[in-house]
């Protein structure tokens, strides 16, 4: 049949059964979003950006959800006539058509979702699905989910299913099956006499366990590839008025794939977090460790980015401002790595020495990610094991580390200020898998200001600055954005390649935006240029182009 | 109840998972003797590379271990593209492998990534981009298939006076096609000798990179021309001349080959190889 008419017909059915559902019963609500990015491209021989044949890209999706009483279904569409340059991070999306549907009741403790879902069993280390929309990732099942509630702190999660895989007026669904099953139980809840003391001071600890497990056929002529590949995982969670300790870890059996060079060996995940808080302090620490984990629904997957079934996140410090954002971000390195962070935040209170008339907070940040302490192991042509593991050992390559001070102070009613100091080192020969390039040591400084010019008007700024003798050299970063309450804003950001003690050409990356805000609406045009960049997983890299053009965004909720 | 979780998981432990301990145990290669007594499919394997990409070298050893196996059932064509790993850098990687017809091929099949591959240009598990520790799967999926139609590169003359390379190819039917099928003739060169970075060097920068089966060319077009239809019935002869001069970024012709491959040009298998042959310029 042909896409449009199949797109059609499931917008008639979806009106339809809408419709009637409306009629049928009273309570029920449709709620939902829209948003759309649309860019019409320019050459721009400086920067290297080629227009596409189309001269623009567009992406736009719809959620559409109905709910009454326990019964709840909805529908995204989603249009991509063509993608946006560089989008999505992994397999391509091409045309309109219908990339979610589900149906979900509940009653009586059990829920039932038939259709797509995302989901995940504790921090995700051997099930997560979900959709991370501005990169482009969306690993969502199509199957059936079951979730059952049999007793006071009891928790049964039950899911089959194929994953999403690319789009073609329409998803299209990854090769292997994957089915697992996850179990939580607060002990304090389900057994309150065993657990007195937690039960009465209100803290929790909560024990869980999950086994996740793939099937694809095997037709490879060389090797006997296992058909179903199992990961469990094992995870304890204490929670207090103070504190929060987290722990998980996971066993992956063999597991021959793309990734990993076909070897199987067993993979491995350990994870611990705790964060300590009361009033104006909270202090936190993370570890991890992950050798050979990647776990994609496709052995042969193409890239890092499609069918992941687990998640393996990145213990760093998610940035915001621009430059430590885009130009150097740490992504995890699911096949080996070794990980920690540290953060602490304090705020010095009003009247204080240190606090002045409104308040000090200070907060101090550090991670760093080395490579697995591995040998590889000589005549491996039976067992195929790859290499062995110093399991808690990290080896001698450092991947990643930044440290970094943020001072955040409020001067008077009408200005606040924030600095922030970065130091980076960055394997960007392991990260971004820029093969002989040098190891980057950056530091950044940062300066946010924002004004409160009058009750409905205010200025924030960010001055930044990238000083580093690797790669492209230094780079400087000004922002100006002016808020109009409660309707309008405009800004315009440059970026600066100056190389400093580089030899580089000098550029310019001017962009201005402004933006109109009703309600729950919200409308922005962008006119500039983009920077090119490299996003890295593994060893495997997806470019992003260059851009120089007009943005147009409109994002909705109702 | 609270047995049921611990009782769910074991069950879930037991049928979930297969444990192999020695992979090669009961499995053998194929030795490329093909499938049945009739004549099957060869199989096309466009292994998308580029002298920046770092991990391209161990996609072009896979290739070549196929191609050990395969012989010549297995057609291997390295298709140098994407700017950002197969664009000239000064001062060493200033040779440009890229062709217009590698271009093409990077528009068309949306290759922003290396190496990857298309085998066959046949959508394997709905993506026609094949990574290369699943070229031995796909290769072995296709190659054993009966072919539709049989392709020879009939005669084959190069002219080293006028630098061109002239000949016939015929094709013989054995099941009429669905559609209109192209054809299309690449000029490949084995043995270029030239920098490639390889992550598995020390330094990675290798000046001294063989580069196998290099794509030179599209000789008729990227696209090829029009060669079957769905009249052609069971047991046609169809044949085609052609006389070509060779691409100006040839080295050495001794090292060349013909590479002849007819593919859909409509319906939902669009772009795929149903056969595929190679000769040698210089015998």
């Amino acid at each position: 049949m042909h896409p449009t008419r199949t797109l059609g017909l499931a917008l008639a059915t979806l009106a339809l059964c809408l419709s009637g559902l409306l009629h049928a019963q009273d309570g029920g609500q449709i709620h939902g979003n829209f948003s759309t990015d649309g860019q019409l491209y320019n050459d721009d021989e400086q920067i290297g950006a080629v227009k596409p044949p189309a001269d623009f890209g567009l992406n736009s999706w719809m959620n559409l959800n109905y709910r009454t009483g326990n019964f709840e279904a909805g529908a995204r569409f989603e249009s991509y006539e063509p993608a946006l340059l560089g989008y999505p991070a992994g397999a391509a999306y091409n045309g309109t058509g219908v990339g979610y549907r589900y149906a979900t009741f509940r009653k009586d403790g059990l829920e039932v979702t038939a259709g797509n879902f995302y989901e995940q069993f504790g921090q995700g280390l051997a099930f997560r699905t979900y959709e991370e929309r501005a990169l482009g990732v969306d690993n969502a099942m199509d199957g059936l989910r079951v979730k059952f509630n049999p007793d006071t702190g009891i928790y049964l999660k039950g899911i089959i299913g194929t994953q999403r895989f690319a789009f073609d007026n329409g998803t299209t669904k990854g090769a292997g099956i994957v089915r697992g099953l996850d179990g939580e139980i607060s002990l304090a809840e389900a057994f309150p006499r065993l657990f007195p003391k937690l039960a009465a001071k209100g803290n929790s600890l909560i024990v869980g366990g999950s086994f996740v497990s793939k099937f694809q056929p095997d037709q490879d002529p060389f090797l006997e590839l296992p058909e179903n590949v199992g990961i469990w995982a094992g995870r304890a969670n204490y929670v207090s008025a103070k504190w929060n300790l987290y722990s998980e870890y996971a066993y992956k059996i063999n597991d021959p794939n793309g990734s990993n060079g076909n070897i199987y060996k067993p993979g491995q995940a350990l994870m611990a977090n705790a964060t300590y808080s009361v009033r104006g302090l909270g202090i936190s620490a993370g570890a991890h460790i992950f050798d050979n984990m990647v776990f994609q629904s496709d052995r042969g997957a193409p890239t890092l980015f499609d069918l992941n079934i687990n998640y393996l996140p990145t213990l760093a410090k998610q940035h915001t401002y621009n430059l430590p954002a885009t130009l150097y971000p740490y992504a995890t390195q699911p096949n080996g790595e070794v990980a920690y962070q540290g953060e602490v935040f304090y705020k010095f209170k009003r009247g204080s020495k240190l606090g002045g008339k409104y308040g000090t907070k200070i907060s101090a940040n550090w991670s760093g990610a080395w490579s697995l302490d591995t040998t590889r192991l000589a005549n491996d042509t039976i067992h195929l094991q790859g290499y062995s593991t110093n399991f808690f050992s990290m080896g001698d390559r450092q991947y990643f580390s930044d440290f970094n001070v943020e001072l955040r102070k409020k001067l008077s009613a009408n200005w606040e200020l924030a600095l922030t100091y970065l130091n980076l080192v960055y394997d960007i020969e392991t990260v971004q898998g820029k093969a002989g390039k040098p190891v980057i040591y950056a530091d950044m400084f940062i300066l946010e200001g924002l004004h409160v010019i009058s009750d409905k008007t205010s200025l924030r700024f960010e001055l930044q600055h990238l000083a580093t003798k690797q790669d492209h050299g230094n780079w400087a970063t000004a922002l100006a954005e002016l808020t109009f309450s409660p309707h309008w804003f405009v800004a315009a950001m440059d970026q600066y390649n100056y190389g400093g003690s580089v030899e580089t050409e000098l550029i310019h990356y001017p962009i201005g935006t402004f933006g109109y805000i009703r309600g729950g609406s919200r409308f922005s045009f962008s006119y500039g240029r983009q920077r090119a960049g490299i996003f890295c997983v593994g060893g495997v890299c997806r470019v992003v182009p260059a851009a120089n053009g007009l943005t147009a965004s409109i994002t909705t909720t109702f | 109840m609270r047995y049921l979780l611990p009782s769910l998981l074991l069950i879930g432990t037991l049928a979930g998972c297969d444990i192999i301990s020695e992979p090669k145990g009961n499995v053998g290669p194929n030795n490329g003797g093909g499938g049945g007594d009739g004549v099957t499919r060869n199989v096309l394997l466009e292994d998308c590379t580029g002298h920046l990409c770092n991990n391209c070298p161990d996609a072009a050893i896979r290739a070549q271990e196929l191609k050990d196996i395969y012989g010549d059932r297995l057609v291997v064509v390295a298709v140098h593209m994407v700017n950002s790993f197969a664009q000239p850098q000064a001062p060493d990687f200033t040779t440009d492998f890229r062709t217009p017809a590698g271009t093409d091929y990077e528009n068309t099949f949306q290759i922003d990534a290396l190496p990857t591959g298309l085998v066959s240009r046949k959508s394997f598990n709905n993506s026609t981009l094949v990574s290369r520790y699943t070229w031995s799967t796909a290769v072995a999926s296709l190659i054993d298939q009966d072919a539709d139609v049989d392709l020879q590169i009939d005669s084959l003359n190069f002219d080293a006076n006028s630098n061109s390379v002239s000949g016939t190819i015929r094709a013989i039917v054995f099941n009429p096609a669905a559609g209109p099928e192209n054809l299309t003739i690449y000029l490949t060169e084995d043995h270029i000798i030239d920098w490639q970075v390889d992550q598995t060097a020390t330094p990675p920068e290798v000046p001294d990179y063989e580069h196998r089966h290099v794509l030179r060319g599209a000789l008729n077009g990227s696209w090829g021309e029009a060669f079957l239809s769905a009249a052609d019935q069971v047991g046609d002869t169809v044949e085609i001349s052609f006389s070509y001069p060779l691409p100006s970024n040839v080295l050495n012709p001794a090292n060349c080959s013909l590479v002849a491959y007819v593919y859909n040009t409509t319906g939902a298998s669009q772009y795929e190889v149903q056969q595929v042959t190679e000769r040698k310029l210089v015998p």
